[in-house]
């Protein structure tokens, strides 16, 4: 638990259609905190993230944002209360050139658009040089820079990434990595969903561990890895 | 045939049609592109456009080309009106309830049409209309119109949707709608927008197809095909695809009459869209795929 948190989910119970998949997860992020959510598939991982960012309705529990309950609050409203999210796949307008994907995340910014750029291109050097070009046409990687900048646009004080990693090869892992150390520098708590179990351990500075919709354990992310039961239940022995 | 001949009696009427065609092809492409369905009311859509400057000019003697824009924001507020109305409540339906709706709907304003101004052709003024004739190629004050307004409008459409916050948040639900929600668009008013400027253009694409040729209830209904045939053509979802689409189906269909029987018009449109769907379904400008 954190005692400060900006955070907190209690006792969330939901999920797509009839069928819950979150069976009352409890988790907490803190101030610049970055915190990893692990587990096998179908432990309901990606949901929580889903759950917190408005895209599924809570059946039970609640979701504390600062001082406000969000539990139930479209997506353009919690992106206006300070969330940024990022999904794991599609999370780029493809057609789109790169500058034009960091304007559409600033959408409901009516005022400082340009330091806006600006502090998401001195982030992603990268991005500088291929601004004008449409966004489907980069590298994973830099797809996910886009991805990131954009769900940075708006200043969020949280960032929601949903496996961030999937699908890029070990050199950009550890650029996401990172890029992700270095969002956090800039003052944002992060909360991420991710598949490499042990990478995760290593860089967050807390994580759960789900499984079957429940939290399994929880703690610093070095404790997690020491620990041999859950080494040998998720982490692959 | 000489070159001037093919000019005055292909190229010219060809363009003209096809910047018509263009104009009608934008409006199913926007809506193939932001809302994901093929609105079979567009072209009845664009007859009532067209009746509407008819009533203008009727009931006021205004110039047709004064009163079109009143009719292009009235025909808006129709399209918009019909949003509220049908599709808004089919959105979290399958796609193809929304266009069977849009059949109904096409049904409903043809009915409208023809109970308002019955189902005789009419024409906005009457008489004989001659040709200006400039180094020999002869062309109509009308069509010279037609084709700058057309141009106007294409311009400043390409313009908003590439300049402008709300012009690029289209773009951006057309690419990915999901995104877009995430990113904190709102979603609902670009939808409106999306309708306000199909109304816009579809008035304008009946006005210019009622000016050039005559006024009859069935006329939008007939222009549905080639619209729908230059929208794949060109790239489903691209406003330039559109455009270009529509000029090869207006320009192919004027010239076909120099190798087939005119009857035969129309099928050429058909052919079109058969052939491009079996080569290419993303179009020549890389649309979607339906």
């Amino acid at each position: 638990m954190t005692a400060d948190p900006i955070l907190s989910v209690a006792g969330a119970v939901g999920g797509y259609g009839g069928a819950d998949i979150l069976h009352g997860i409890d988790l907490t992020v803190g101030r610049r905190e970055i915190v990893g959510v692990i587990g096998p598939n179908g432990a309901g991982k990606s949901t929580v993230l889903k759950a917190i960012f408005g895209l599924i309705r809570l059946r039970q529990g609640s979701i504390r944002f600062e001082d406000q309950d969000i539990a139930g609050w479209p997506p353009n409203r919690i992106v206006r209360c300070g969330i940024g999210y990022v999904p794991q796949v599609d999370n780029v307008f493809r057609e789109m050139t790169v500058q034009e994907n960091l304007e559409m995340g600033a959408f409901l910014r009516r005022e400082g658009l340009e330091a806006a750029l600006e502090r998401v291109y001195v982030l992603f050097p990268d991005l500088v040089e291929k601004r004008r070009k449409p966004a489907g046409s980069l590298s994973g990687g830099q797809r996910q820079m886009v991805a990131f900048g954009r769900a940075l646009m708006l200043d969020p004080q949280l960032l929601l990434l949903d496996e961030p990693t999937a699908g890029l090869s070990p050199r950009y892992c550890e650029q996401i990595f990172q890029i992700i150390r270095d969002v956090r520098a800039a003052g944002v708590a992060v909360l991420l969903v991710e598949q490499h179990a042990k990478q995760a351990l290593a860089f967050s500075d807390r994580a759960y561990v789900l499984a079957s919709g429940r939290n399994r354990a929880e703690g610093s992310g070095a404790d997690l890895l020491a620990d041999r039961e859950i080494a040998q239940m998720f982490l692959g022995g | 045939m000489d070159l001037l001949s093919f000019l005055n009696f292909y190229l010219v009427p060809g363009i003209v049609l096809g910047s018509i065609y263009a104009l009608g092809a934008i409006g199913i492409t926007l809506v193939f592109g932001v809302l994901r369905f093929a609105h079979l009311a567009h072209g009845d859509m664009a007859t009532m456009g067209a009746f509407l400057v008819l009533a203008l000019v009727a009931g006021t003697g205004m110039n047709p080309w004064l009163a079109l824009p009143f009719a292009m924001i009235a025909t808006a507020g129709i399209a918009v009106g019909l949003h509220w109305l049908f599709y808004e409540h089919l959105r979290r339906r399958s796609a193809i309830l929304t266009v069977i709706a849009s059949l109904g709907v096409a049904l409903m304003l043809r009915a409208i049409v023809q109970v308002v101004w019955g189902v005789d052709s009419l024409t906005y003024v009457g008489g004989i209309v001659r040709p200006e004739s400039y180094f020999g190629i002869r062309i109509k004050d009308r069509e010279f119109w037609t084709l700058a307004a057309t141009v106007v409008l294409v311009v400043a459409l390409m313009l908003f949707l590439g300049y402008t916050r709300w012009g690029k948040a289209m773009r951006a639900m057309s690419d990915n709608p999901d995104l877009a929600q995430l990113s904190g668009i709102d979603t609902r008013l670009t939808t409106i927008l999306t309708w306000t400027i199909i109304g816009l253009l579809g008035a304008a694409a009946g006005f210019f197809l009622g000016i050039n040729t005559e006024l009859k209830s069935l006329m939008g209904w007939y222009m549905l095909l080639p619209m729908f045939a230059a929208a794949i053509l060109g790239g489903v979802g691209r406003v330039e695809g559109a455009v270009l689409g529509g000029m090869i189906i207006g320009i192919a269909e004027e010239c076909s009459v120099i190798f087939l029987p005119s009857e035969y018009k129309s099928a050429l449109a058909f052919a079109v869209l058969l052939i491009m769907l079996a080569l290419r379904p993303t179009g020549l400008l890389r649309g979607k795929v339906l």
